[in-house]
């Protein structure tokens, strides 16, 4: 290279300027804010770590973590392996695939909002698919976004519609990056499917799985578009997540000083969580 | 197709058919439901097409305003490309093409912001937009949306660039052309795949976001067509039809955009790497 590392910083800085401003400004006074009792927009008396020992020992908080944690692990687990298999499944290149990975995409590629609510609108009475199912195959599923447990599951079964695709886009990036030749190799030596599968493919694919895994497990920790337009947060809580908390203390109680302390727990979890992803990154890149 | 494969071709089929049944039935039905007519659409048992074919739906939603949100939709995803591209593509090549001390904190930096999803930074934003006075205004959603969406163009652009023949850029710095020339007149047009892929995954990102619109906009004359939507949800509440008809009036042109320009979206999702 031949200019140094002043020259760089001219390409960059306006790129610099702009995330210092708009990310981590609001990060800083974020942690100020949460440090304060704060009453619409009124920056109070500072209490030091009082609005995270309230936070934390609030029964509706801890109620929402427990939720947050059985959904985002709940939607991984079945957003993961539904996501493997269609990775498997379309991974060759032929028309008929290309136009399957096309359409397993559109959920994806939509906006959140309005697949929450397309979903939202199936499950609800209203659209009369439940009680058509019910006295087809004789069931008894009762309206289902005013059952904890259906909603919980109603709220799984949007994470899975909608990123099962994005699991699949990154796992078949990780499986066309196995060379052929190793698989071809095998194959003369007389191994089957399953164990190239198994002693092949499976340890190869393991970066980009643990990519996979932390991004979607960012995502569900974090996704507010879910529980808000689909379930509300109800019935009596039971799909009420972190995020959805913080956006009504924050937008709805105007307490700016416990939504900022909750904002600030939940980036100290995707903190943790980028830097697994880091090292993942970095060992792909050792591999 | 041999006799033998049959079989099993068939179960292939049947289980791509299912496939696409789960992926495309609400959306397919949103979408035959938003020309029906109330009675219709609360039938208890469902139908697919509609008796009668309206687009009364459409006229409703569009005398409510929708006209409005598509415009701000429209201008604001526009100027968050606009800016992402202007400062990724600069941004990018500083990356890709100079050792420079801090390279890897930056890169870093670039990681770290692209992962981490919006929704926690909400109410920090939140927080200082109103301090800056920018909540409710377009400018103030363009200057967060790039804020969010840069990191993946650089990153999108800097893999690229790295793609591309350094030679052909010192010929071109030896034939007198300066550092800016070089970008502007060699690089970026060979880079066009790479400006391709990050517009339409920045242009996504605009078009569809609501989580961080819902929290910056509130006055009716700045609102983007999700906000619009999920306005709608609480006024339209029971009533359906609209509510449909303005969900399709967002997807169908994205659906589009998509579908001709796949193999672009693809390479936001994974973090880079086009293929030209």
């Amino acid at each position: 290279m031949i200019e140094g590392s002043r020259s760089a910083y001219k390409y960059l800085w306006p790129a610099l300027a702009l995330e210092a401003s708009f990310v981590f400004a609001p990060l800083v006074l974020s942690i100020y804010y949460s440090l304060h009792k704060v009453r619409y927009f009124e920056l109070g008396a500072v209490v030091w770590l009082g609005n995270y020992l309230d936070v934390l020992s609030h029964p509706v908080f801890l109620n929402s973590l427990l939720v947050t944690l059985a959904f985002s692990l709940t939607a991984l687990f079945f957003t993961f392996v539904t996501g493997f298999g269609l990775a498997l499944f379309l991974n060759r290149d032929g028309p008929g695939n290309v136009l399957l990975r096309t359409v397993v995409l559109i959920p994806y590629v939509i906006a959140m909002l309005v697949g929450s609510m397309l979903l939202k609108w199936l499950f609800s009475a209203d659209a009369g698919l439940i009680a058509m199912a019910n006295a087809y195959f004789r069931l008894s599923i009762p309206t289902i976004l005013a059952d904890p447990t259906y909603a919980m599951a109603a709220l799984v079964a949007n994470a899975i519609w909608r990123d099962s695709a994005f699991a699949m886009i990154m796992l078949m990036a990780g499986l066309k990056s196995i060379s052929p030749s190793l698989i071809a190799a095998a194959r003369i030596d007389g191994a089957n499917q399953w164990m190239i599968f198994r002693r092949i493919i499976l340890p190869l694919l393991k970066p980009a799985m643990l990519i996979t895994m932390v991004r979607l497990l960012l995502h569900f920790a974090n996704v507010l578009t879910f529980p808000l337009i689909l379930t509300g947060g109800g019935p009596n809580n039971a799909t009420d997540t972190v995020a959805l908390r913080i956006f009504r203390v924050g937008f709805e109680d105007y307490d700016l000083g416990r939504a900022n302390a909750m904002a600030i727990l939940l980036c100290i979890f995707n903190v943790c969580a980028v830097m697994l992803l880091l090292a993942a990154f970095r060992k792909r890149k050792a591999t | 197709m041999t006799f033998k494969d049959l079989p099993g071709n068939l179960i292939r089929l049947l289980i791509s058919m299912l496939i696409a049944a789960v992926a495309l039935m609400p959306i397919v039905w949103g979408l035959l439901s938003s020309f029906k007519t109330p009675q219709d659409i609360l039938r208890t048992v469902p139908q697919w097409l509609p008796n009668t074919f309206t687009w009364q739906n459409y006229a409703s939603i569009f005398k409510a305003g929708t006209g409005g949100y598509i415009f701000n939709s429209v201008l604001v995803s526009g100027g968050t490309v606009a800016v992402c591209l202007a400062l990724g593509s600069i941004a990018g090549y500083g990356l890709a093409r100079f050792e420079f001390a801090g390279k890897r904190a930056v890169t870093v930096a670039i990681i770290a912001v692209m992962s981490i999803p919006v929704a926690s930074l909400l109410i920090p934003t939140y927080t200082m937009m109103a301090e800056a006075g920018l909540v409710n205004t377009r400018t103030g959603l363009i200057l967060v949306y790039s804020a969010y969406q840069l990191p993946i163009v650089i990153w999108i652009m800097a893999t690229y660039y790295q793609t591309l023949p350094e030679e052909l850029e010192w010929s071109a710095l030896i034939d007198g052309y300066t550092r800016t020339q070089t970008l502007t007149k060699i690089v970026l047009p060979l880079a066009k795949p790479a400006l391709i892929a990050a517009t339409l995954f920045v242009l996504t990102f605009a078009w569809n976001d609501f989580v961080v619109a819902v929290t910056l906009l509130s006055s009716d004359t700045v609102r983007t067509l999700p906000i619009g939507i999920y306005n709608f949800l609480g006024f339209y509440g029971r009533e359906w039809g609209p509510l449909l008809a303005a969900s399709m009036v967002s997807i169908v042109p994205l659906v589009a955009l998509f579908v001709v320009l796949q193999r672009f979206f693809v390479a936001g999702m994974t973090g880079g790497g086009v293929k030209g």
